[in-house]
């Protein structure tokens, strides 16, 4: 029976989404399948890392009651050994138990962890790993690098401008200066590396660009301010696969372009402004299949799986675009490398359960390892001995 | 929503059409428990209510803040939304403190005031609070042999039973000893806008008499008794509040 090790919480402004992704998408799916020992690791906002039963229980977070568990418990320490272990020390430090890790399941939003960061550590452990690799995270996950190469693709993207931080702060008249001169109102801006509609703000006067541009720059040290598409729908597409892709079904969030996605429409109102009883979470409401006409659903659906393939990502993700439905034209809008809940919902509509979804993504991240493991990473030369 | 006040990150709600009317809420509590008379309101006002800062998804303030930086926060707030002209301002118990003393230093300006429940008012109980020093001095002395996450559940039980606010916002126990040391009696004599207070019968952390003290002290105010209400009018009284409110408003 392989051990699957689920990482979730770290230090990110998504921590707390994070948790509930692990523990609601991710593990107990994965226990269903009654094919796998699964563990549960908790990297605290400190960076801390714990195992732990426990930890599997949403209670010991919602209750506040892991701050005490943290007090009482010693982190772990990891072992590179030709894999990945994980040594927990007893609460004296007398016993300590270990954990050979067979797969990590990464249930990490934000930095740290679906920037590209976790899979760096886990590719230098050498273990196998569920979803998007190190380079197709970094560049999924940046806003701004994603943008250059949809453009280099041939992808069509909304106008954008970028600032960072240093000049934001230092001469914030200058860049919306800049803005404005290239970009029309109604305006997008938005933290380059964060998800979860964290930091992004809407603006329709230079009072707001002004305010959205302090606001992005206290979470990101790069800003993209992007032109907002008119006769906008928006829609999302879930994928998953290595060589071979599929879709989820394409999903419409019903929201106003004023209502954007943000934290707290997305995750604590059941996604509909207004409506704090729906309590679906990330699933928010939304129309699945996306109301559209036959060939424009087709178009996204097809400039979807190509923006996967050409960002390289592996297992799951999800890419969002936006149509102009009056032009019939299609944007990519952002990839997401771990689309909250995995986008369950949306899976179990097109036909896939939760326990499926899981099960196919540990066997994608053992086929990829084993793949990788048959690649040549060592060359032999004489070149020590001419010292 | 958010905004960056005096390097603050700052959360808040804003909706609705009209002149503006701005919710400030009390210790330990947040734009949350607002949303019900915000979305009342905004039928015919602009609606704004921020999570000062410390509660709510606002950041902490840098350094221990008193009445007069809140107050100051929130005129820098308001400057921030390009908002020039409020018509009323609603601040609930610290919130009222923070609201008088604004009004009063000229800090904030406002048509209107409504004080709910509004703290402000210090040492009723000078007797009491030697003999909680006192105590809490020996309990210090009495549970230092023991470990720290214990001492530090008992000390929670101890500010919970005598009703203090103290640790609601653990990280703003020096904000929340210099806030709650600063009376507003002096303030309220400087007020003449239209002011409107309503306290419950049954408010145990600022009773009635605080509302009576604050209505003799401030001309032009009204004060309305809601029966059977406790501290937490927002939550008890929605409906009464909200016709309150638009009454005094029309």
């Amino acid at each position: 029976m392989d051990t699957i090790a689920v990482i979730f919480g770290g230090r990110s402004a998504e921590h707390d989404v994070s948790i509930i992704t692990a523990l609601s998408s991710i593990i107990k799916p994965l226990e269903l399948t009654e094919k796998y020992r699964v563990e549960a690791i908790y990297i605290s906002k400190e960076g801390a890392w714990y195992w732990d039963e426990k930890l599997k229980n949403i209670d010991l977070y919602s209750s506040g009651k892991i701050k005490d568990f943290i007090k009482k418990n010693h982190p772990v320490s990891l072992k590179f050994d030709g894999g990945l272990t994980l040594i927990k020390s007893g609460r004296q430090r007398i016993r300590s138990s270990s954990l050979k890790v067979d797969v990590v399941f990464p249930s990490m939003h934000g930095t740290y962890g679906e920037d590209g960061a976790l899979m760096g550590l886990l590719d230098m452990a050498g273990v196998a790993y569920v979803g998007c690799d190190l380079a197709s995270s970094t560049i999924a996950m940046d806003k701004i690098l994603a943008k250059e190469v949809a453009i280099a693709n041939q992808i069509p993207v909304t106008k954008f401008v970028i600032a960072n931080k240093e000049e934001i702060d230092k001469d914030i008249a200058s860049v919306i200066k800049r803005v404005t001169t290239k970009l029309s109102y109604p305006l997008f801006i938005k933290p380059t590396h964060l998800g979860s509609s964290i930091g992004i703000s809407r603006a329709q006067d230079q009072t707001a660009l002004s305010n959205g541009l302090e606001v992005a720059a206290t979470y990101d040290d790069m800003v993209v301010i992007e032109e907002e598409v008119p006769n906008l729908i928006e829609v999302t597409l879930p994928i998953i696969g290595n060589d071979v892709l599929t879709p989820a079904m394409l999903e419409q969030p019903m929201t106003k372009p004023e209502d954007f996605f943000d934290f707290e429409t997305k995750y604590l109102q059941g996604g509909k402004k207004g409506k704090g009883k729906a309590g679906k979470g990330s699933q928010g409401y939304s129309k699945i299949p996306a109301d559209l006409p036959k060939d424009l659903y087709k178009k996204a659906l097809d400039l979807g799986l190509r923006t996967y393939q050409i960002v390289g990502c592996q297992g799951i993700a999800r890419v969002d675009m936006l149509i102009d439905s009056k032009k019939g034209e299609v944007y990519f809008n952002e990839i997401n490398p771990l689309p909250g809940g995995l986008y369950a919902h949306n899976w179990r509509a097109a036909g896939i359960s939760s326990v499926e979804l899981v099960d196919r993504l540990v066997n994608m991240a053992k086929e990829r390892f084993e793949k990788q493991q048959k690649l040549a990473t060592t060359f032999d030369t004489n070149y020590l001995q001419q010292f | 929503m958010q905004v960056v006040v005096d390097g603050i990150l700052t959360n808040y709600v804003r909706q609705g059409n009209g002149r503006v009317v701005v919710i400030l809420h009390g210790w330990g509590d947040s734009s949350k428990s607002w949303q019900q008379l915000a979305s009342a309101l905004s039928h015919n006002y602009d609606v704004v209510v921020p999570d000062l800062p410390g509660f709510g998804a606002t950041k902490s303030p840098p350094k221990t803040w008193g009445l007069d930086d809140y107050a100051s926060f929130i005129k820098d707030f308001l400057k921030k939304l390009n908002i020039s002209a409020t018509y009323c301002i609603v601040g609930h118990s610290n919130g009222g403190a923070i609201a008088l003393r604004g009004i009063a230093k000229n800090i904030i300006t406002t048509d209107r005031l409504i004080l709910l429940a509004s703290a402000g008012i210090r040492g009723e109980y000078k007797g009491r609070l030697k003999a909680l020093r006192y105590a809490a001095k020996t309990g210090k002395l009495l549970t230092s042999p023991l470990p720290k996450a214990t001492k530090n559940k008992l000390r929670a039980k101890v500010y919970q039973t005598i009703g203090s606010d103290m640790l609601v916002a653990e990280h703003l126990q020096e904000t929340f000893k210099k806030v709650v040391s600063d009376d507003v009696r002096d303030d309220a004599k400087k007020i003449d806008i239209p002011t409107l207070l309503i306290y419950g019968e049954l408010d145990q952390q600022t009773p009635l008499r605080y509302g009576e003290t604050l209505h003799q002290l401030i001309d032009h105010s009204s004060l309305e008794v809601l029966p059977g209400a406790s501290h937490f009018l927002q939550l008890d009284r929605p409906d009464a509040i909200n016709s309150a409110i638009q009454g005094f408003l029309r």
